[in-house]
């Protein structure tokens, strides 16, 4: 269920409960966009540890504003993943150089043993590729195509136009394909495929 | 014509997204703690302005109505106690006489006819 479609309040009236004291909303403010926020910085700098210092420091942002938050203006989960983004950028500056060796691998996810490792392979592919597109193009793909926000949205988040984020999401794709060609076969998606 | 899944290889990467998608990283339980600890933190006691304070001690808008119209009523019946009441000034002063009380009563409530003599 999107956090949005919760009927128990939106984002914006638990960040005023929260503001104005009530000790459960930060909680279910938490439960709601910390899986947001760590997955988005997971996806950008491919490290779970510096993910997770990420997401943390987005929070204690979004707690230290709560006082001055000012319903309507933004949506809280756009201000959050402009902020993520922010402190990936900064941190992907920091070290850049990083070989792709050096990229930890993304959680894992909980299937059968077989499925989990053709499945840890595919992240690893798509990581690994992500990991080589400059900053802006990966943010976009990343939030077009696997967070699933619209390109307004997307305009919204990287404080660009509309039309530059289908530019950068498309020079993203053509980069991705490029690198993912040959790893289809060997990810058993041609298999899957066939039968 | 454009075909932006084809130009950009949109059906081959669909597969590899949505393995991404199926599986997004899971938070973990440390970190959760970390950010509510953070939240409680960073929370504000909240302030109450003295006057709230006070009117939740006496009840509430209610109690504080009754109050301000005991309040009233008090120093409405200090100031011009009704006849069929003793005036308490002329007695507390010794006053014998009702006529002297009926005709001063406004005055001897506050004992001001003492001091004019």
């Amino acid at each position: 269920m999107p956090p949005d479609a919760d009927p128990s309040g939106s984002d914006d009236a638990l960040l005023r409960l929260y503001a104005q004291g009530d000790a459960t909303a930060a909680r279910r403010l938490s439960a709601r966009l910390l899986p947001r926020v760590y997955a988005h910085a997971t996806r950008l700098l491919g490290d779970a540890m510096e993910a997770e210092d990420v997401a943390q420091e987005a929070m204690l942002r979004l707690w230290r504003t709560a006082p001055e938050w000012r319903p309507g203006e933004a949506k809280v989960t756009t201000w959050l993943y402009r902020v993520t983004a922010n402190l990936c950028i900064d941190r992907l500056r920091k070290r850049r150089g990083v070989g792709l060796d050096e990229i930890a691998e993304p959680a894992d996810p909980q299937p059968g043993v077989a499925q989990q490792m053709q499945d840890r392979s595919r992240h690893e592919a798509l990581q690994a590729a992500l990991a080589t597109l400059p900053e802006r193009q990966r943010q976009a793909v990343v939030l077009r195509h696997i967070e699933g926000l619209s390109n307004p949205e997307i305009a919204q988040v990287m404080e660009i136009s509309p039309r530059a984020v289908e530019s950068l999401t498309a020079r993203g794709k053509r980069a991705l394909t490029a690198l993912l060609a040959g790893r289809r076969a060997d990810l058993g998606y041609d298999d899957e495929k066939a039968g | 014509m454009k075909k932006p899944d084809r130009d950009t290889g949109g059906d081959a990467l669909e597969a590899f997204f949505e393995a991404a998608r199926a599986a997004p990283p899971q938070v973990p339980k440390a970190l959760m703690a970390r950010v509510l600890e953070d939240a409680q933190e960073a929370q504000a006691p909240v302030r109450v302005p003295i006057w709230t304070r006070l009117g939740e001690v006496l009840g509430g808008w209610q109690g504080l109505s009754g109050l301000a119209a005991a309040t009233c009523a008090g120093l409405w019946i200090g100031w011009s106690p009704p006849q069929a009441l003793p005036d308490a000034g002329a007695l507390i002063f010794g006053y014998g006489s009702t006529e002297l009380l009926s005709n001063t009563a406004e005055l001897t409530s506050f004992g001001w006819d003492l001091e004019e003599g």
